[in-house]
């Protein structure tokens, strides 16, 4: 099916996250207030034409577009773009926001590698279940990607103050403090961990309804599993006072990497009940 | 008690109540679970070998990291995490989140803040009660060595969040231990008009038949075969013995007196016409083979394996091609002599194939048959309770911090008195100190 439409939008958005991350990264060494002007309309243009790229992809196949790694990994950076604005909305964080476009921006190109047209889904992903679990493990997926990021410039800040002096302690004293850094990876894993939590149940509610169990031990289960505990293991260090801080935001970042691993490694190297295969 | 097993068992409570102990363990329980994704599981043992260097498959063996959700090291991790689960909460969660109403030294707590009000200390204190519980702060009074003390809560509700999400994980364990206890799962193969007993549960079950659909699609990198359903029509019965017709389809299990029947897997069956010099076999040629399955030569060292159907054959190459829909088909079989193999053969059906020693074979006819897995859990509901339970605790936590005023109002003579007030929070001082900035700055204006 040709869907001009489709591409006009995702050309839209892939334009807008790299002018945007160009903007916004400028904006976070020069703190020139221009570049964040520029930016900001950028994020917001691209997040709300892949949201419309996805509703029309929708309406015009009919097929509910987040089941392949195309359509999924569209939704995932829509939603780290968006959960990132509501943040950086919220807590004026526009800051890192370079950084969040940059990260949605590759993540999109590398979707539309993966696409191959539009196919009928095969009869396990023909459930009701498949619009509700995959949308909210994506979710989660993007509240952490926004978590690591901000643990990266937590950890930069970190050392960089250790290090820096004149001119590099005053730029970074102009972000907000440690304490406040780490706050905000907190409050990023708070709609993580829950949202990958309601994911993992969900899921194993459509196991037991696809596959006759609602836990099998699959690659992806148990890697999602993986995730789950890195995150656990962070919001019980985040409770022990002198590990707050540097040691959690190192958690934080190897949880999004055994995010990467679980969302991305798993579907391509390891072959199992949830691959896109059949 | 000795003072030896004294000893130990404070050893124990304090290495148990130790969050960071409970971190270690969560480190070992995600690496055992990394291990199984990495490591395939379930496997033959020589796939280990074929796969890694004998060393490490004989370590994966051995270590059973060939199956290492079932294995003792995966128990023992939840055992442990369970112990200590328990532990601490009694240790540490329950002081911690659910402390009692006690004095504190205000100057010491990093939120704080002393200022005078106009009024005497009755006055000032029932203003600040008023200014608080408008607010939506609960107030409590008590007298702790004749001075009074006031305590302002916001949420105290939430700081069974933790005990929630804790007692939750404990449900959830109860309840696949349940299954471990009293559920069974199994799968049978089901040739079309075959019936078959459940031995767990006495059911009958007979394929009446089985279809499937295949929706050829154009995709960017070739035709891609694309399975869209996957049905079987059979006919039940179970403990009331009527018999029911029903379908079963992906998604879309049949219950029968409490075990459920998936649709998992399919395949044909096949009828050899098996000769011998030129006579036809009779018993060898009356049975139907599963794909997978293989049969003696008798009087010869000889195996055939029937090793999977072809469901459609490329007329010009003569090989497989990957269109499930049967059109040309034919069958891959192997043929081994005293376990070592002599070779493998693709053969139409219709077509004979000499396999030696006088022996003959054709492919002559194929029967679909349905997988079905079943299983019965009396864990599911515990489980599912548990989840939701578990769930609700982290919402409440992550979701809700609950804080806690200290207020100390002292006479200071001329009709003023001196205010002392602290907060904490079940999270540190971070995430309060905005709103302790703002609630000093409300409570100035307020004039109190
Ligand atoms: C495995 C399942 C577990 C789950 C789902 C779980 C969940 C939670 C949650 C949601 C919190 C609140 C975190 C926050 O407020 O930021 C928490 C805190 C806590 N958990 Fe767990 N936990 C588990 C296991 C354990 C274990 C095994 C221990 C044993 C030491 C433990 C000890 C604690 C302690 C001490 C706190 C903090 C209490 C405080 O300092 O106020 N948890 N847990």
């Amino acid at each position: 099916m040709n869907l001009p439409w489709d591409e006009i939008l995702i050309g839209i958005a892939l334009g807008a996250y790299t002018l945007g991350a160009l903007a916004l990264v400028i904006y976070f060494f020069s703190q020139d207030e221009s570049f964040r002007k520029a930016g900001v309309p950028l994020a917001v243009l691209g997040c709300v034409a892949q949201f419309v790229q996805l509703a029309v992809r929708f309406e015009t196949t009919h097929v509910w577009p987040l089941l392949n790694l195309y359509g999924s990994l569209s939704f995932f950076s829509a939603m780290s773009v968006a959960i990132y604005i509501g943040f950086a909305f919220r807590y004026r964080l526009w800051f890192a926001g370079g950084f969040v476009l940059a990260l949605a921006a590759i993540f999109l190109a590398y979707g539309v590698t993966w696409y191959e047209g539009t196919m009928p889904p095969v009869p396990s992903l023909q459930s009701y279940w498949a619009k509700i679990h995959v949308p909210i493990v994506v979710s989660s997926y993007a509240a952490f990607l926004v978590a690591f990021v901000f643990s990266c410039v937590y950890l930069l800040k970190y050392y960089a103050a250790r290090s820096g002096t004149g001119s590099t302690a005053r730029w970074l004293a102009s972000f907000p403090s440690l304490p406040q850094l780490d706050a905000i990876v907190y409050r990023a894993v708070a709609i993580g961990l829950p949202l990958i939590s309601i994911g993992i149940i969900t899921g194993a509610m459509w196991a037991h309804e696809a596959w006759g169990a609602y836990w099998q031990w699959d690659p992806k289960e148990t890697a999602a599993l993986f995730s789950w505990i890195v995150y656990l293991a962070y919001m019980h260090l985040h409770t022990r006072h002198a590990w707050r801080g540097l040691r959690t935001n190192w958690v934080s970042v190897i949880g999004f990497a055994s995010i990467i691993f679980c969302y991305l490694g798993v579907n391509i190297w390891i072959s199992g009940l949830h691959s896109y295969k059949v | 008690m000795t003072a030896a097993v004294r000893g130990l068992y404070g050893d124990f409570v304090r290495t148990f109540g130790n969050v960071l102990f409970a971190v270690s363990l969560f480190v070992v329980w995600g690496v055992l679970t990394l291990l199984g994704v990495v490591i395939d599981q379930g496997r033959d043992p020589n796939a280990y070998f074929e796969s890694y260097a004998a060393p490490i498959a004989r370590a994966i063996l051995r270590l059973n990291l060939d199956n290492v959700y079932h294995s003792p090291w995966y128990v023992g991790i939840i055992g442990l995490i369970l112990t200590s689960l328990a532990v601490c909460t009694f240790k540490r969660v329950v002081p911690a989140r659910l402390p009692a109403l006690r004095p504190v030294k205000i100057e010491s707590i990093p939120l704080h803040a002393c200022f005078e009000a106009a009024g005497d200390a009755d006055t000032v204190r029932n203003r600040l009660a008023e200014f608080f519980a408008s607010r939506g702060w609960r107030i409590r009074e008590r007298i702790f060595g004749g001075i009074e003390w006031s305590f302002a809560d916001k949420h105290n509700w939430a700081r069974r969040g933790v005990l929630i999400a804790h007692a939750g994980f404990v449900i959830l364990a109860a309840g696949t231990t349940l299954y471990w206890a009293r559920g069974f799962s199994g799968e049978i193969a089901l040739l079309d008009g075959q019936t078959s007993q459940i031995s767990n549960t006495g059911a009958v079950i007979r394929l009446d038949d089985f279809a499937y659909r295949i929706a050829p699609t154009q995709t960017k990198s070739g035709m891609v075969y694309q399975p869209i359903d996957y049905v079987s029509h059979v006919t039940v019965s179970g403990k009331n013995g009527i018999p029911a017709r029903m379908t079963v389809r992906v998604n879309h299990p049949i219950d029968i007196d409490d075990t459920l029947y998936y649709q998992a897997s399919y395949g044909f069956g096949m009828r050899f016409s098996v000769t011998h010099d030129g006579r036809r076999d009779a018993a060898l040629s009356r049975r139907t083979l599963l794909e997978g399955d293989s049969f003696d030569l008798p009087g010869s060292q000889r195996s055939v394996l029937y090793e999977r159907f072809a469901p459609t054959v490329d007329k010009q190459t003569g090989m497989p091609t990957a269109d499930p829909r049967v059109n040309d088909p034919a069958v891959v079989l192997g043929v081994s002599d005293g376990g070592a193999p002599l070779g493998e053969a693709l053969v139409p059906l219709g077509s004979r194939i000499d396999l030696g020693g006088g022996w003959g074979l054709e492919p002559q006819k194929y029967v679909m048959y349905s997988g079905f897995q079943y299983r019965h859990d009396p864990g599911v509901p515990l489980v599912g309770i548990g989840a939701f339970v578990l769930l609700t605790g982290l919402i409440i936590s992550f979701y809700f911090v609950p804080a806690r005023l200290y207020v100390r109002v002292d006479d200071a003579g001329a009709h003023r008195s001196s205010v002392g007030l602290a907060a904490t929070t079940v999270k540190g001082y971070d995430v309060f100190e905005s709103e302790f900035a703002r609630l000093v700055v409300a409570l100035k204006a307020n004039n109190l």
